[in-house]
């Protein structure tokens, strides 16, 4: 069955102790979608993607996962999903191996089928020849690796990826990145959590920006860039060392123009600067924070 | 220098937790083994020891007894019939039993040794001493004294017919003053010559030491383990890897039902392993009574490892379980018996002992190996199902604490 909503999020809200987290938030997410969620620190990322995946029950409002309402079907919700939390939780004193085997295990995946999936999943991950090394013998990036094939065993149909790739090193992330581009050509529904921008930019089909408990916009980056009404600045740095900033919908004739005016003018030009609208420049004029805030 | 000490005293003072440990614990196993040991500390007084008198005469003389060693300071006596006594001591409730034997008053009025026996349980050594010592010169006075006095006439009458009752009173007058209720060491030595003594629990290969030694050494780390093990529940929610539990589709109720299930069978093998090496080192004869053994082993296991539930679900960091276990434990190792036999404490205390996993399981391990009750036995059983009863409500509070913790980790 495949579902045109594979997530429904319906005003959602959620106070703590008085403070209102989510005020009333609703987004969908289409089967097979890689959906990013963006927002500063405290705009209620974690609390969504805490009730999305059932362990967090909203104060009012609707979750449906597959077509099932989470609130009444939250084992069978949790059946269809995976998480990969932001902190690598794993048990350091196992093997990968045997840390796969329990998280796996959770799900009633039988054992041959689990061993067989353990071998691919580390195989793409490239751990292969580590699978019998205890955890903690691990780098950073191996063990977040770890973690996100601990989710992926039971072939989620929806997985929660919150911020999978902080504080890793390249060769870890690109890995990472290889995977996560594998599994969404897979059909794979993906909701992602970050603080880069490009990789927001890189792997979501939509994006929803989250700030102080509300989506603030939601859509695809073109949708995102329009709906801003945000126009490309064109910085003009002068050898007396002034400057002036132009703001345009069109830099290609604008800039030409607004050169020949300057060398009429006499004034001599020493440095020309194209400012793109992006995710990082819309998130900024939407929340007036950066991500990293 | 100042300043750091300045420092690390500011940080100190805000450690409540410290704080606590570094005052109330000593001061509260200071105030414990003090009551213990040396009652409320007033010089002089002491406290009366309970003496369990069996009436088997019911004759006014037999009450008599029982009233005199009642309005003594040492004793508080309290009356049953012979069976109820025996079992008392055969159950480990009392030490030892007064049997006041019928035919006393006849013996008494003929002056012939009374039929008076002292039952007790040879494995409260040290507490049969203390009443031994104190009963038995008392009771010189109060039975031998009017038996030798109506001897001593009657022999007096016998040799001269002539007396008249003048001098007969005179005769007893004399016996009276030179005969004081206050025992001397010959009167002492005189009164357990007439007082047979019985031990009702005899002395077997099996010492109580050893079993008290084990039992309550057992227990104690037991509780200190099962602690270890509970906090592991919260080391998981520091790591993450509750939250990440919590994901799968594993109810709460679950999870802590599996890491319980855990604890339970540690703390059943932690037992196993402590009395077989007391069998192999010590000789500890475990095979004497093998399924009120396993009972009593997998009762004690749930109570203990419930305790350490119950610690995990009241605290929120593994330092916080530490350091309230450390307390805790010592408190209910101390008033259990696991560090200095039950008995030998005062009255109040024991009664207040009932409230420590130790006491039930130490009595438990006590009527295994030294009353030799059977699996069936009522009192027996009574001391697994109070385990079980204790076990079963602390995983109540500790299931219905950690789910409203639980949820709201996230």
């Amino acid at each position: 069955m495949h579902f045109w909503k594979m997530i429904a999020v319906e005003n959602l809200k959620k106070s703590y102790e008085g403070v209102e987290a989510l005020k009333g938030i609703s987004f969908n997410i289409r089967e097979g979608e890689f959906f990013g969620l963006l927002g500063p620190n405290g705009a209620g990322k974690t609390t969504t993607i805490s009730i999305m995946s059932t362990i967090v029950a909203p104060d009012s409002g609707k979750v449906s996962i597959g077509g099932k309402d989470i609130a009444t079907n939250a084992m069978d919700c949790k059946r269809m999903i995976g998480v990969v939390p932001q902190e690598i939780a794993l048990y350091n004193d196992l093997c990968a191996f045997d840390n796969l085997m329990f998280w796996g295990g959770l799900y009633d995946v039988p054992k041959a089928e689990l061993k067989k999936r353990i071998q691919e999943t580390l195989e793409l991950f490239g751990l292969s020849d580590r699978q019998h090394d205890k955890v903690k013998t691990y780098s950073g990036g191996m063990k977040r690796r770890i973690n996100i094939a601990s989710a992926l065993l039971h072939k989620p149909k929806v997985l929660f990826m919150d911020e999978p790739t902080v504080g890793i090193d390249p060769q870890s992330r690109n890995l990472i990145f290889e995977v996560v581009q594998k599994l969404h050509r897979e059909g794979m529904t993906i909701v992602y959590t970050t603080h880069y921008m490009e990789e927001a930019e890189r792997f979501c089909d939509r994006i929803g920006i989250i700030d102080k408990g509300e989506i603030i916009a939601q859509g695809t980056l073109d949708e995102l860039k329009s709906s801003s009404k945000m126009k490309e600045c064109i910085s003009i740095s002068f050898a007396d060392g002034s400057s002036e900033d132009h703001h345009t919908s069109n830099v290609r004739s604008d800039l030409s123009k607004i050169v020949l005016r300057y060398n009429e003018a006499g004034r001599d030009i020493a440095h020309i600067d194209i400012k793109k609208v992006n995710l990082e420049t819309i998130f900024l004029s939407l929340t007036g924070k950066q991500l990293r805030d | 220098m100042l300043k750091l000490a300045l420092k690390d005293l500011k940080l100190f003072v805000s450690e409540k937790r410290g704080l606590l440990l570094t005052f109330l614990l000593p001061i509260a196993l200071i105030t414990m083994f003090s009551l213990a040991f040396g009652g409320s500390g007033k010089k002089g007084e002491s406290r009366p020891m309970t003496l369990v008198v069996a009436d088997d005469d019911r004759t006014a003389e037999s009450r008599r007894v029982a009233q005199e060693l009642d309005s003594l300071k040492e004793f508080e006596v309290q009356v049953t019939s012979l069976d109820t006594g025996m079992n008392m001591v055969k159950k480990g409730d009392k030490a030892a039993i007064l049997v006041l034997h019928k035919g006393l008053e006849d013996s008494v009025k003929a002056g012939a040794s009374p039929p008076i026996e002292f039952m007790y349980d040879a494995a409260r050594e040290a507490e049969i001493g203390i009443l031994q010592g104190s009963l038995m010169g008392s009771l010189m006075g109060i039975v031998g004294m009017g038996s030798m006095e109506k001897s001593v006439v009657e022999r007096f009458k016998k040799k001269n017919p002539d007396l008249d009752s003048a001098q007969l009173e005179n005769i007893r007058q004399q016996i009276k003053e030179n005969f004081s209720p206050e025992a001397s060491e010959e009167q002492m030595e005189e009164s357990q010559s007439f007082i047979k003594s019985t031990a009702l629990v005899a002395e077997e290969e099996t010492s109580p030491g050893l079993v008290q030694a084990v039992a309550g050494t057992a227990i104690m780390m037991l509780l200190f383990s099962v602690t270890s093990m509970g906090a592991s529940l919260l080391d998981e929610k520091q790591e993450g890897t509750l939250k990440k539990l919590l994901y799968s589709p594993i109810s709460p109720g679950s999870i802590l039902t599996g890491k319980m299930l855990f604890t339970n069978i540690v703390c059943i093998l932690q037992l196993t392993v402590m009395f077989l090496y007391s069998w192999l080192v010590f000789g500890l004869n475990i095979a004497q009574n093998i399924p009120a053994l396993i009972l009593m082993i997998i009762a004690t296991a749930y109570a203990c490892s419930s305790f350490g539930m119950f610690l995990a679900a009241v605290a929120r960091t593994r330092a916080q379980v530490q350091g309230m276990s450390t307390l805790i434990i010592l408190v209910m190792s101390c008033l259990g018996g696991s560090m200095i036999p039950s008995f030998l404490m005062p009255l109040w205390m024991q009664k207040v002992a009932v409230i420590s996993v130790n006491y039930w399981g130490i009595q438990g391990f006590y009527d295994i190996f030294w009353r030799m009750l059977p699996v069936g036995d009522p009192t027996f059983l009574t001391r697994v199902l109070v385990l079980m009863a204790i076990g079963t409500g602390l995983n109540l509070v500790a299931m219905r604490l950690m789910k409203r913790n639980l949820l709201a980790i996230a």
